[in-house]
């Protein structure tokens, strides 16, 4: 009984660690995100809190901490309430999975890649029922596309990653990068450079960010399927999103771009090639927002089912083929 | 008591009173949402018996998929009419007696267990320690039942040709 206890407050602890770091990271994320932009679009971007507005996160997030937390009428309560929540916990929970080192990975489970893919099906939820809950026209159409695009999107990153486990021969997350590192090309971007592609372009439908934001495209549906709520209930649905681009990147860095390992080590900090990934990827997913305009919606169903599943599927039957001859 | 027990009873009681509420809920959308509580949970009664593979394919499957897309058929019917008809309370004595017997039969199985107080790894059948579960599962379905396997792929295959013919669209000659 003790050792088990003693063992849960250790995971607790290590637990509570990581989701101060994530959380962190998630909410300088938004502040990167407007300067990047800023600069981009020739301007400022927030300057006023703090030297080089580097406070404006946490000022943010006490104004929405202490603002009104509106219930509209008409909504279905108890749904209204957790499915933010459910958004959370789902993008969330994923940090927990994946290896920032070698001996620093929270759950080093034997079927992590399915895991991180289950959850992010799961998340599904929490837009369909925020959608639905919160019995408004906007929100529903907002509640509908996003469902229709997650589930669109999911098969063709699961085909993206699948050759990746091919490859690996192993659903951990650990063991895949391990195989990397042995692999010829110490990283598999190279031989799987169409397995990446497809992955990167579903996990940013799937994280429903620009180009592919219908389900908040706020020059049709104000805000899409959170347009009901405010102050931390919109909080939440807001770290969602950012917790949903730090996980896929994390695991496209896993994946793909060979973890925790680079050109030479650095001393003290076994994790610093893993986090220059990371944020090289979060850049990217930045970068294409302020670069490319929304996609129709029937373009969008279009590229997700002619395009990026048959190429997914071609490129998982060639890498078998390949690891059958070699 | 060990823990192996107190999770079980847990992940037990929740998913009978989930099934329960699943059937007495008028409202369609808490319907799939108990399920959805149900499912999850019957995935972790998996993983307390050490197959991680089902459990996260009982997720991506059960609640990722098939759920989803009852939800998505429930969204788009309007049920603000149906969710007030008081027709299921008639059945719900019927259904009540049934459900005591099935639970009293239940409940003796419940007894049957707890004097067992089994460690539940034991009831493995072989120890999934030296190779993965997922190697096991692999091994199964494309050795020993390889045809079984592809014969099932077949009829999912024309299950969806079917739905394919029936909803496309019917060119007319001008």
């Amino acid at each position: 009984m003790g050792e088990v206890i003693d063992r849960l407050i250790s995971i607790i602890i290590a637990a509570v660690i990581l989701l101060v770091i994530a959380l962190l990271h998630v909410a300088y994320l938004t502040y990167a995100e407007r300067k990047i932009i800023a600069r981009m679009q020739q301007r400022l971007g927030p300057n006023r809190v703090g030297p080089r507005g580097l406070l404006q996160p946490i000022a943010d997030m006490l104004k929405l901490l202490t603002k009104e937390d509106l219930i509209p009428y008409g909504v279905d309560k108890p749904i209204f309430y957790i499915a933010p929540f459910i958004s959370l916990v789902c993008a969330g929970t994923g940090v927990a999975l994946i290896p920032l080192w070698e001996k620093f990975v929270l759950s080093n489970i034997n079927v992590g890649i399915l895991f991180i893919l289950a959850l992010s099906s799961l998340s599904a939820y929490g837009v369909i029922l925020s959608g639905w809950a919160s019995n408004s026209r906007y929100a529903f159409l907002g509640g509908l596309r996003a469902s229709a695009q997650v589930i669109s999107y999911e098969i063709a990153m699961s085909l993206a990653l699948l050759s990746v486990v091919l490859m690996a021969g192993s659903l951990n997350l650990v063991d895949i990068v391990n195989a990397q590192i042995n692999s010829p090309y110490k990283i598999y971007l190279i031989p799987q450079i169409i397995a990446f592609y497809v992955f990167i372009i579903s996990a940013i439908a799937e994280c429903n960010r620009v180009p592919f934001d219908l389900p908040e495209a706020e020059t049709e549906l104000v805000a899409g399927y959170f347009v009901e709520y405010s102050a931390m209930r919109f909080a939440i649905f807001y770290l969602a999103e950012y917790f949903g681009m730090v996980v896929m990147s994390a695991l496209a860095v896993t994946c793909f771009l060979g973890g925790w390992v680079g050109p030479f080590k650095v001393p003290y900090v076994p994790f610093f090639w893993f986090l220059i990934k990371l944020y090289f990827l979060l850049f990217v997913y930045i970068w294409v927002r302020a670069t490319l305009p929304r996609y129709r919606y029937d373009q969008l169903m279009g590229l997700g089912w002619k395009v990026l599943i048959p190429v997914g599927i071609i490129n998982l039957f060639l890498t078998a083929f390949l690891k059958l001859i070699f | 008591m060990n823990w192996d027990l107190i999770i079980f009873y847990y992940l037990a009681i929740v998913m009978i009173f989930s099934s329960v509420f699943a059937i007495f809920s008028r409202h369609p959308v808490y319907t799939v949402l108990l399920v959805l509580v149900m499912i999850v949970h019957q995935a972790f009664l998996l993983l307390t018996l050490g197959a991680e593979f089902l459990t996260v394919v009982q997720i991506i499957v059960y609640a990722g998929a098939i759920l989803v897309l009852f939800l998505f058929v429930v969204y788009l019917i309007n049920l603000r009419k149906e969710t007030r008809r008081n027709v299921f309370i008639r059945l719900v004595s019927l259904i009540a007696i049934v459900f005591l017997l099935f639970g009293a039969f239940l409940i003796k199985n419940l007894f049957i267990l707890i004097s067992l107080k089994p460690s539940f790894r034991a009831y493995l059948p072989f120890s999934i320690e030296e190779k993965s579960n997922v190697w096991w599962i692999a091994n199964y379905l494309f050795r020993n039942y390889l045809l079984q396997f592809e014969i099932i792929g077949v009829i999912l295959l024309v299950a969806i040709l079917g739905a394919v013919f029936l909803i496309r669209k019917v060119k007319t000659v001008e």
